[in-house]
């Protein structure tokens, strides 16, 4: 039985087990807090569960760099590109959001790194010394060129409908290994990205999987996740009101069957107790020995990228690294300084945390994904007003043709796969859609994404709808 | 079920859009040639090439398909003929420049058709053979354009046809049904084998109807009158009163504040000023028209038009047109301000998503380019007036003119100008172009046309929604031709058809479902219920719910005895130093930067119309009641509102009163005495640091005697409201430094309690910034070793370390500043910072603890919770308290 269908048909067993058992949920939440594993495997929705497949990879850090980075000036040199700047594409320019004129050189250089000799960006200098960990996917394609959608289907598989996130659904299949922390973090410094939470939204699946956002352009705990500390109630009392709580809940709920509403509720407020005491430990940074801090270096991308290395070490599941509030890769103009300031901030810290996996035996079992939404155009933007003040000197969004890298994992490092267009403006090489990558994700956490579903209203519900192809070039 | 093929084509689309480059021709007339083809080649058509069409095209490219891709239909020959968005398929008799061919030959990896997988070679050959021989192909018919085609469908849609009454159909439990809707509903269950659930008990009907029509709850005075009233209409009067009471316009108004995307800000603007100033008074608007049971019909139009109805000089309606001014700014784009006033008036009023229109025709409503910049047309003959005293609002400008499409949304390519009138399709044969002005009251009048078969079926919905917890129809602001038929239409239907036909009044509206058996029953489902209808299609049941947040926030407010209960005004800040106590529907509604709290408990975006709100049960929610500043002070309130004689029975029995309206139990008596009597001498930890004053007293050894400065301003500790103090004079302590006394006596003294034992370094500089006077002094005590330093900073600054001190739990160190021998221009900056060394042996890997001296400063420690203000906040965090039966 998959782990999809054995959750599928929880709420009742489970309840018939309790009834077995002459136990309350309010007793439940305590056991697991004591730690008793044959209490724990009863009821709680966010206990570990097996995949379809045996697999090394656990957890997922996804760097998400939104706003779309550029291909053509990070993974995917494109000699011809260089060599014809300022020229016409013969064939007209593929429709993208904005109008678009002539070629545009990549204002970096690339350079070959590692026993792969894969060439990369001289933005990236510290990603480029982990490449041959990287396998790096250079013909990904979306629907269309705006964000608000590609973002949903980047997230959610759908770029209308409301579905689940990614990090919901793999939560929903797994569980987590940490009880005492949200399974499901999204880091965003400064607020929300761009259609906010609904990126990291549990749509129809329990609410207990959706992210939790945290503000990492704090550095107090109780400033990094609301209302995280009470400064006038001492922790055995407030244990004390918790165990109260469950028992008035427990008592509350026999009267009322069949409502996982209220046993989620009941939930909520054990998961809220134990956050406070782990969460408060696992997002200070600062307890990490110098040398340690000095690898990632300074800046809040460093600081949150640790504080997801710590996380992801704590067992949390799913951690989602969005770059900043609302799309800071979106570079429409000037993208020879914004790019080169973007990936300055967070490219030593990327290359450290792969490293930084590496020596402490968890990269193998973590997947990083990094990559944008879309990517942008070779072709540079043309004016228009309100949109790029007049500048030409920057690139519009590409659903044609972009780039994503994952590492670690159980993926196949120092591997290219697919390729756009002489000039990077289109995937045309083993193209893989935003499904199929999803379909490989799913694979490498150990899911048939075709039996991973969820019944809702009546149908089953998957993360790649009826799409979505697994890439196996990609699995190591 | 949904139909799949809709999904599996929708990426596919932008590659039959693609460029076509091969030769144009004309449509081929196709009736005429029908009766010339061979036999053997109608044969072979049948057999080979209609199968596949059906099998593997008609999904996407048919007239039945639930969305067209590309503009593509292939019903019949001369739709084949013509081909889609891109173009022809190909030129009868020359298969060699085929597009259809490409397509199925899957070389173009831009351009394969069906694109799940490519058909057999045998398949290629026959259409090959087809379009050698000149696509005879035998099926008649006029090529039809897509946009015909839905709206054709759409002339069928469910929602698009007047909504009708329905009789009584007949059910075999006579005694159940009181209402029209509840023979409705029951006929359907027997259908279905199923019964209704028994009617809920006082205690929750009372509560339900406080929530649903006030959103306050009862007080036990109020729920002790209901079930003492035991006349045959107790129910329907407590339903008549609270339809008259002035919460009740107050908790509908922010239903419909929902659908009007309201907010007190612009969102981000260049401007400084972020601030709609007068947006309360739209706001206090819609409490007073509500309040007032204005028509519906009368309450839209005011909201669109209200500049046009008015008489000279009355200016009492003028703020309805808040409605469609406060919304986000958009940097004051027009256009996007324009899109943002459609889409709230149709997605608002008629569940229409007109604003897909704007770029391209919609793809499955009868919605065109044509009839988005017909509206557009309208906004932009109306230009925007800023009175004084009012929220913005829109007047017609001199000159109204109509707007032309602007091609694929792109206002710098522009085509044809459009009149200004009303949809097409809903307009019947004819859309007349608008008479008057923008034409925005004809727009109105459109919309409340009783003909308008979707206004008050949406109104409906929305009020079922907020009663059920969930709308009959479940995409509450997209009535298109995407949205399923509810399974309890007929219910609807009726409803809106009595809603047009008895004055479109909205209490008579809620008054006749509240009345309803429906709505009546229990909440929780029977067995065989849960089996049948898990999802409660048959309504054999009522749902349960959270309270929003509005509720949540003005019950905890109500039953600790802090609610302000002022009706309509400016709106208030709810987070913050200074939180208000009132109505939460008053909550300073900043668009670009809402409190965390708002989204945690699934507020309204304030970002664009919300058609509906989800109810998400997290962590961050728990952790806001548990400790949030909010939830405690109305906790603290509760206990001191509800004092008890010394009796805790008695106590208890109150709390029970206050919070839940009914008497506790024998064993949540019992819960509760064990909870209150357990005793815990644990107390918070507010840090190692302390602020104060005092001496150094011991010649051998010197030892500090501290005492605590009694003020804080908000940023320093002093002796007293004054500076200087009259006992206590300049003694203070600030998050950086301080200023001694004025004797000897009276050093400023910041003070640090060793957590733990281990060995310690001081690290720091003190600094007398003033170039006057003598300077201060600083020395550190430990109260184990006595003085370890002691420095003279004057008009300069001294480093401040010192080497390795060992400390126990409870050890102090403190850190003393006199002022030598006065105290002028002796302001002083000292901070330090205590770190941890690791003792021999341990993990190198662990970082050193520390402790800052400006971090660590802080007020005074907010007071604890009593026992029993403990208890009031588990009683107010209980399901029971949240989740409405």
């Amino acid at each position: 039985m998959s782990a999809a269908s054995a959750f599928a048909s929880a709420p009742l067993s489970r309840r018939a087990l309790l009834a077995r058992s002459g136990m309350g949920l309010g007793a439940l939440a305590l056991g697991d807090l004591l730690g008793g594993p044959g209490q724990a495997a009863v009821g709680n929705p966010l206990l570990p569960k097996e995949p379809h497949f045996p697999v090394k990879a656990k957890h997922v850090i996804h760097l998400f760099m939104n706003g779309g980075p550029s291909q053509v000036d990070t993974f995917d040199p494109k000699p011809e590109l260089q060599k014809r700047g300022g020229e016409e594409l013969p064939d007209g320019n593929l429709k993208t959001e904005r109008p678009t004129g002539a070629l545009y050189p990549s204002p970096y250089k690339f350079q070959k790194f590692g026993e792969s000799g894969i060439e990369v960006s001289e933005i990236f200098p510290h990603v480029a010394e982990c490449v041959d960990e990287l396998a790096i996917i250079r013909s990904m394609h979306a629907d269309v060129p705006n964000h608000e959608p590609s973002l949903m289907l980047m997230n959610c598989g759908d770029a209308r409908l409301i579905r689940p996130s990614v990090g919901s659904w793999l939560t929903y299949g797994l569980g987590t290994e940490n009880q005492n922390l949200p399974a499901f973090v999204a880091m965003c410094p400064g607020g929300y990205p761009i259609q906010e939470s609904q990126n990291w939204q549990a749509g129809f699946l329990p609410g207990i999987y959706q992210g939790t956002h945290v503000d990492t352009k704090h550095r107090q705990i109780e400033q990094l996740i609301e209302n995280i500390k009470n400064d006038r109630i001492p922790r055995s009392q407030q244990r004390a009101q918790l165990d109260l709580l469950a028992t008035l809940n427990q008592q509350h709920l026999e009267a009322r069957q069949h409502d996982v509403q209220l046993e989620a509720r009941i939930q909520s407020f054990e998961l809220a107790y134990r956050m406070q005491a782990e969460a408060s430990e696992a997002f200070d940074v600062a307890r990490e020995p110098q040398h340690i801090l000095d690898m990632y270096g300074p800046g809040t991308q460093a600081r949150q990228i640790l504080m997801a290395r710590r996380l992801v070490e704590r067992g949390v599941r799913y951690v989602q690294v969005w770059h900043g509030a609302g799309q800071p890769w979106d570079s429409h103009d000037d993208i020879e300084v914004n790019h080169r300031r973007l990936a300055k901030q967070c490219d030593q810290a990327i290359g450290a945390l792969i490293k930084d996996l590496r020596q402490r035996g968890l990269l193998d079992e973590t997947l990083i994904l990094w990559g944008g939404e879309f990517g942008r155009t070779p072709v540079v933007e043309m004016p228009k007003k309100g949109s790029n003040q007049g500048k030409i000197n920057g690139r519009d969004h590409n659903h044609w043709g972009f780039t994503v890298w994952m590492a670690g994992g159980g993926v196949r490092g120092g591997t290219v796969y697919g390729a756009t267009d002489e000039f990077g403006f289109k995937a045309v090489e083993d193209r893989v859609h935003v499904h199929d990558l999803h379909a490989t994700l799913m694979r490498l956490m150990g899911f048939d994404h075709e039996r991973f579903t969820y019944r809702y209203a009546g149908r089953d519900f998957r993360l790649t709808d009826v799409h979505g192809k697994v890439i196996d070039a990609l699995i190591a | 079920m949904l139909l799949r093929a809709d999904q599996f084509c929708s990426t596919l689309v932008l590659l039959w859009a693609l460029p076509w480059v091969g030769p144009q021709v004309g449509i081929a007339p196709t009736t005429a040639e029908a009766a010339e083809i061979p036999p053997e080649q109608v044969e072979f058509f049948e057999k080979k090439i209609r199968p596949v069409l059906v099998e593997h095209c008609y999904a996407c490219h048919s007239a039945e398909a639930a969305e067209i891709e590309g503009g593509l239909l292939l019903d019949n020959a001369a739709a084949m003929r013509k081909g889609g968005d891109s173009g022809p398929l190909f030129v009868p008799g020359e298969p060699a420049t085929s597009r259809l061919l490409t397509a199925m030959r899957y070389d173009d990896e831009t351009l394969q058709m069906p694109p799940d997988e490519k058909l057999p070679d045998q398949v290629l050959a026959d259409f090959r053979q087809w379009v050698e021989w000149g696509a005879p192909d035998p099926r008649t018919g006029a090529a039809l354009a897509p946009a015909d085609v839905i709206a054709a469908r759409a002339a069928n849609h469910w929602a698009f046809r007047p909504p009708q009454t329905a009789e009584r159909p007949p059910v075999r439990q006579q005694t159940w049904p009181v209402t029209d809707i509840d023979y409705l509903v029951l006929a359907r269950m027997e259908a279905a084998g199923l019964t209704p659930a028994p009617q809920a008990d006082r205690y929750v009907l009372g509560r339900r109807l406080y929530f649903d029509l006030t959103g306050l709850p009862p007080t036990m005075a109020q729920v002790s009158a209901f079930l003492a009233d035991d006349r045959a209409e107790a129910y329907t009067r407590l339903v008549d009163q609270l339809l008259d009471s002035q919460q009740f316009g107050e908790r509908w108004a922010r239903h419909w504040l929902d659908v009007a995307r309201f907010a007190d800000t612009k969102g981000y603007v260049f401007t400084a000023d972020r601030n709609y100033p007068h947006a309360y008074k739209y706001r206090d608007w819609v409490i007073s028209a509500i309040n007032q049971d204005m028509p519906y019909d009368q309450f839209l139009k005011w909201q669109l038009a209200a500049d046009k109805l008015s008489s000279e000089g009355d200016r009492s309606q003028l703020a309805a047109m808040g409605f469609l001014t406060l919304g986000r700014r958009f940097i004051n784009n027009q256009h996007d301000i324009i899109d943002d006033r459609i889409d709230v008036v149709f997605r608002g009023t008629m569940g229409l998503t007109v604003g897909c229109a704007r770029c391209h025709d919609h793809k499955y409503d009868p919605l065109s380019m044509s009839d988005y910049y017909a509206m557009y047309g309208v906004f932009q003959s109306s230009r925007e007036q800023q009175d004084d005293d009012l929220p913005l609002r829109l007047v017609d400008k001199d000159r109204p003119a109509n707007a032309r499409i602007f091609l694929r949304g792109n206002p710098a390519n522009r085509g044809d100008p459009v009149p200004r009138r009303y949809l097409s399709f809903f307009a019947g044969k004819q859309a007349e172009p608008f008479q008057q002005g923008s034409g925005r009251l004809e727009l109105a009048e459109a919309i409340v046309d009783p003909r308008n078969p979707l206004t008050a079926r949406v109104l409906v919905n929305r009020v079922w929604g907020h009663l059920f917890g969930r709308g009959l129809v479940r995409t509450a602001s997209d009535f298109g031709m995407r949205s399923e038929p509810p399974v309890q239409q007929d219910v609807l239907d009726h409803l809106a058809a009595t809603f047009m036909r008895d004055g479109w009044s909205l209490k008579r509206l809620i008054r006749g479902i509240v009345l309803s058996s429906v709505y009546r029953q229990q909440s929780t489902a029977s067995d065989a219920a849960m089996q049948a209808d898990p999802d409660n299609e048959l309504l054999s049941h009522t749902r349960r719910r959270r309270l929003d947040f509005e509720a949540m926030r003005d019950a905890w407010l109500a039953v600790s005895g802090q609610l302000d209960g002022a009706v309509g005004g400016e709106s208030a800040r709810i987070a913050g130093e200074t939180p208000s106590r009132r109505r939460t529907l008053y909550a300073f509604i900043d668009r670009q930067n809402l409190p965390g709290v708002f989204r945690t408990f699934d507020f309204a975006s304030p970002d664009t119309h919300t058609p509906q709100r989800l109810q998400t049960t997290v962590p961050q929610q728990a952790l806001f009641l548990m400790n949030n500043r909010f939830s405690l002070d109305a906790a603290v309130a509760l206990a001191q509102q509800v004092p008890g004689d010394g009796d805790p029975h008695r106590r208890i029995k109150d709390f029970y009163a206050a919070i839940f309206a009914r008497a506790p139990s024998e064993e949540e008596l019992a819960l509760g005495r064990q909870f209150v009597a357990a005793r815990s001498s644990e107390s918070v930890d507010h840090g190692p640091w302390q602020f104060g004053y005092g001496h150094i007293e011991g010649a051998e050894r010197a030892a500090v005697v501290f005492h605590r400065l009694p003020h804080f301003t908000g940023d320093t500790w002093q002796g007293g409201p004054e500076r200087p103090d009259p006992k206590l004079g300049w003694a203070l302590v600030t998050a950086a430094g301080g200023h001694p006394g004025n004797d000897q006596d009276h050093a400023a003294i910041r003070r640090w309690v060793a957590p733990r034992a281990g060995i310690i370094t001081v690290a720091g500089k003190l600094k007398h910034p003033s170039d006057q006077g003598d300077g201060v002094r600083g020395r550190v005590i430990s109260s184990r070793q006595g003085a370890v330093g002691e420095w003279t900073a004057a008009n300069r600054s001294v480093d401040t370390s010192v080497a390795s001190l060992n400390v126990q739990p409870g050890d102090c160190v403190d850190f003393v500043v006199d002022c030598r021998t006065g105290p002028n221009h002796d302001s002083f900056q000292w901070q330090v910072t205590i770190a941890a060394m690791a003792p021999p042996g341990a993990d190198g890997e662990a970082a050193p603890e520390m402790w800052r001296s400006e971090a660590g400063f802080r007020g005074p420690a907010p007071p604890g919770l009593t026992a029993w203000a403990r208890y009031a906040q588990t009683l107010m965090m209980t399901n029971e308290f949240i989740m409405l039966d």
